[in-house]
């Protein structure tokens, strides 16, 4: 077990953890930040997307150890209050129906636009092909996609 | 029990110091501010119910939809009345949540209403007829003096509650037709939702399973000296497996002080099984069994009409088709999980439960505490579709927690909720039509194989029917001559009811079927149907009654909203498809268009659903369910299959399980019949009839699909 800094959610937290150990359950387990979810353990669903760096990151699949120095954010540290603009889109077009996977599909589109104000159809098909909804919200993610573009580019 | 009453008494409340608030039944309460806390029974797991059955309270209520809040009922705190499903008001399933709670909700909330006006008109000295009651406040029409419901509490609290109500007209409706946002969507968007698997207890641990591959199976023995050396082992427990219903695997688990310490340890077991007699079968040797089978007589009948006896099939009078679906998983991205407590003879579960009344009753069954030292507490699910009708995840923790003396978690990883679930039921069809010289349908026979529910779920059962998997009585074609027959075929796998059930199973091949029909007389797949539905008596079969013009109308808008009777543009092709969803007072009915790019190569353009569910409570959430029903049935049709191979299921993930993706879906139009009809459920109507239209636009390109997932027979598709 070693100890690591993290900058999470712009606070400092020291967690004592194996090095292996995937952000997800640092999240999950040490930090009780749960809105970052579980769905696969294997970054297939994308429900476990956290921004690293402003990069949308599988936690799942990223050691703690390779976490240090750099500035994580997780849903809950998004916005003070659902201020981001793809979550006034995610409000505006009712997209969840159960909810589960919305934290990492909303983070993936986050970290999409981070990278690319104005994405082509492929490149958000690209991205948002790899993260799952079963409850199927899919057309709703395409507006709320669509409408969070208008709102950052005005 | 706080605050639980029987119709009749005094309201609670009125003992309580300085009165805080007036609850004159489990479904409500208002406090001094004026707030409504509108408690729900029925589970939330994304068909919208957190916020469809408070709409339905609030409305007669006449509180301002603003005030209300909405919680999770506690379970045990809604009295065991007679509830549509199942035995208890907690159930969730079968669609059944909005029509069951219809009528109960409104006389709550129009019970209160009524405490609310009677408290005021005291005060003012006036007729009850003399207030009117609106957004949240008793109006004075004499002298126009408002009085807010909060105000009203310690008043209205003191009176008797009302036996007899009077419920409000649907014109007259404010709140029910209206849009307001999903009750806990801004914690949704915020990460603040809280499912199953996001609790925590203080002092928890958490446990990850390895269980016997095959189902029926033993343990030998383990090893667990590997697992023993990562850090935040605590210990490893075995436990047996149970019969049914929820046939349990047994298993041996690892508890540690995190899910993934508990993943990781428990990689490292090394376990020896006896597999038992049942370990070689496989879907491949199933389906050639379904194959022959279905040449045979159906082993039991399960629904004959005969209006014209004597009538003779003959090899040009007749057609016969197949058809078939594999086994199909609920696939939830929350996986299953529970945790557990038990405290010597007491135990304590926490999680997702579409059924927690079966749920209490297993638990007592299956590890021997008695039903009154049995506490449930729900929360929301992260997708359901079926899978959470079933508690054996909750039986295993149970089973892991009476060896620890803490509370611990049991989260099943992606490949054991793939792998060790219980399946949609695989199914096979035979079909035969019949047509006299005029080219009118005479006869119609339906032989429906599948691995039913019914036998693994309670062993012993005979004759099964529905919702046991197997045959279905929902047919809304007047045709004169109908026998529907049933074979149950074994395999040594889990089967369960997934978002459809055997209604969607059999839709598929009698909407694929009928259009196959239509097309050996020569007719328009569209008039054909219409001509067997349009002005046809409802019809009452086994049970279920049915209104064929309703199952007419909804085709009709379907139709008329792809186009279907404008000239297709080059290369593109549309089908249809309709039904009635089995006991759910809806119907609905899919028109998909696709263009053809290639032999078995396809792009769909748009899908348009049309619905008939009678009045509808809130639009936004019955587009969204059927929304999801298309992305739901899509799926199906095109790529979601469960093999398995020496008893074993071969899938691991999502993307090996193959979801429907994002780019896969397509533009799609929800269209609704304007009724006011008993509102019907909306949670599984929008799936059935999507698989049969996509086949049926694929027919008329030249291409007839007969088995599902139809990506087998080579079909190919493009976003």
């Amino acid at each position: 077990m070693n100890t690591y800094k993290l900058n999470i959610n712009n606070k400092e937290v020291e967690v004592e953890a194996v090095p292996d150990m995937p952000l997800l359950w640092i999240l999950r387990d040490h930090l009780e930040l749960t809105g970052t979810k579980f769905g696969c353990g294997a970054g297939v669903c994308g429900a476990c997307t956290v921004l690293i760096n402003n990069e949308a990151v599988r936690s799942c699949l990223m050691k703690v150890s390779a976490c240090i120095n750099k500035k994580i954010i997780s849903i809950e540290g998004l916005s003070e209050n659902g201020t981001h603009p793809v979550q006034v889109a995610w409000n505006e077009e009712n997209v969840p129906q159960c909810g589960y996977c919305q934290s990492g599909q909303i983070m993936a589109v986050v970290g999409l636009l981070n990278a690319n104000k104005q994405p082509t159809e492929e490149e958000i098909n690209e991205t948002m092909n790899q993260i799952y909804c079963r409850c199927g919200t899919y057309h709703r993610i395409k507006k709320a996609i669509n409408n969070a573009i208008s709102s950052i580019n005005k | 029990m706080l605050g639980f009453l029987l119709p009749g008494l005094p309201a609670t409340g009125q003992n309580l110091p300085g009165c805080e608030f007036f609850q004159p039944n489990v479904y409500l309460r208002i406090d001094k501010k004026g707030l409504v806390t509108i408690f729900v029974a029925r589970q939330e797991m994304g068909q919208g119910v957190n916020t469809s059955l408070p709409m339905i309270v609030a409305e007669e209520l006449d509180a301002d939809w603003k005030d209300v809040k909405v919680e999770i009922a506690e379970h045990g705190t809604f009295p065991l009345a007679k509830a549509i499903f199942g035995e208890s008001p907690h159930d969730t399933g079968g669609s059944q949540s909005i029509p069951g709670s219809w009528n109960e909700l409104r006389k709550a909330g129009a019970a209160a209403k009524a405490m609310l006006i009677e408290a005021a008109a005291n005060q003012w000295g006036i007729k009850p007829s003399q207030c009117a009651a609106d957004k949240g406040a008793v109006v004075n029409t004499v002298n126009m003096a408002v009085l807010t419901y909060g105000e009203l509490v310690c008043r209205a609290a003191e009176l008797p509650v009302p036996k007899e109500v009077t419920l409000k007209s649907v014109k007259d409706f404010k709140i029910i037709g209206k849009e307001p946002k999903k009750s806990n969507q801004k914690d949704i968007i915020t990460g603040k939702t809280k499912f199953g698997i996001d609790i925590k207890i203080p002092g928890m641990v958490y446990a990850s399973v390895e269980r016997c591959p095959v189902m029926g199976g033993t343990l030998i023995s383990f090893d667990d000296s590997e697992s023993k050396k990562i850090p935040g082992f605590i210990k490893t427990v075995k436990y047996e497996g149970t019969g049914s219903p929820m046939n349990v695997y047994p298993g041996v688990a690892v508890i540690a002080t995190s899910t993934w310490a508990a993943m990781q340890a428990r990689k490292l077991l090394k376990i020896k099984w006896n597999e038992g007699a049942k370990n070689k079968e496989s879907t491949v040797a199933l389906f050639k069994s379904f194959a022959e089978k279905s040449k045979a007589k159906p082993a039991v009948s399960v629904f004959k009409k005969e209006t014209k006896p004597g009538f003779k099939l003959t090899p040009s009078n007749s057609y016969t088709a197949t058809y078939s679906g594999p086994l199909l998983a609920h696939a939830a991205i929350e996986p299953v999980n529970c945790i557990a407590e038990v405290n010597g003879d007491k135990c304590e579960i926490w999680g997702g439960f579409q059924l927690p009344d079966w749920a209490l009753n297993t638990i007592s069954q299956d590890c021997g505490f008695k039903k009154e030292n049995i506490k449930i507490n729900l929360s929301l699910i992260g997708g359901g579709f079926g899978r959470r009708l079933r508690c054996d995840f909750a039986i295993e923790a149970v089973k892991i927690a009476r060896q620890i003396d803490k509370p611990v978690q049991l989260v099943w990883s992606r490949p054991d909720d793939m792998k060790f679930e219980a399946y949609r039921p695989a199914n096979y069809h035979r079909l035969k039509a019949g047509w006299d010289t005029k080219g009118n349908i005479i006869e119609w026979h339906h032989h429906v194989l599948s691995t039913p529910i019914a036998t693994v779920t309670w062993p012993g059962s005979k004759n099964v029917n529905e919702n046991g998997g197997g045959a279905d009585s929902e047919f809304w074609y007047d045709i004169p001559n109908v026998y529907t027959g049933y074979t149950a075929v074994e395999i040594n796998i889990n089967r369960s009811w997934v978002r459809g059930v055997e209604n969607a199973q059999n839709v598929f091949a009698m909407e694929s079927f009928i259009d196959e029909v239509a097309g050996k007389l020569k007719k328009d797949p569209l008039q054909f149907r219409l001509q067997l539905l349009e002005g046809k008596q409802p019809v009452t079969i086994n049970g279920m009654y049915k209104e064929p013009q309703r199952v007419a109308d909804v085709l009709k808008l379907a139709a008329e909203k792809i186009g279907w009777n404008q000239s297709r543009k080059k290369n593109h092709f549309m089908g249809v498809a309709t039904h009635s969803y089995l006991g759910t007072k809806a119907y609905a009915a899919h028109a998909v268009e696709i263009e053809l790019i290639g032999a078995k190569k396809f792009r769909i353009k748009k899908i348009v659903a049309a619905i008939d569910c009678g009045l509808i409570i809130n639009p936004d959430g019955m587009r969204n369910q059927m929304e999801g029903g298309i992305a739901f049935g899509l799926g199906q049709v095109l790529k979601n299959e469960i093999t398995v191979i020496n008893s074993r299921v071969q899938e691991n993930q999502l993307d090996d399980y193959e979801l429907l993706t994002y780019a896969e879906m397509p533009d799609v139009e929800i269209h609704h019949i304007k009724s006011e009809a008993d509102p019907g459920g909306v949670g599984e109507v929008g799936v059935a009839t999507v698989g049969p239209a996509l086949c049926n636009a694929l027919a008329a390109a030249g291409y007839r699909p007969r088995t599902q997932p139809i990506k087998k027979e080579g079909y190919k598709w493009v976003v």
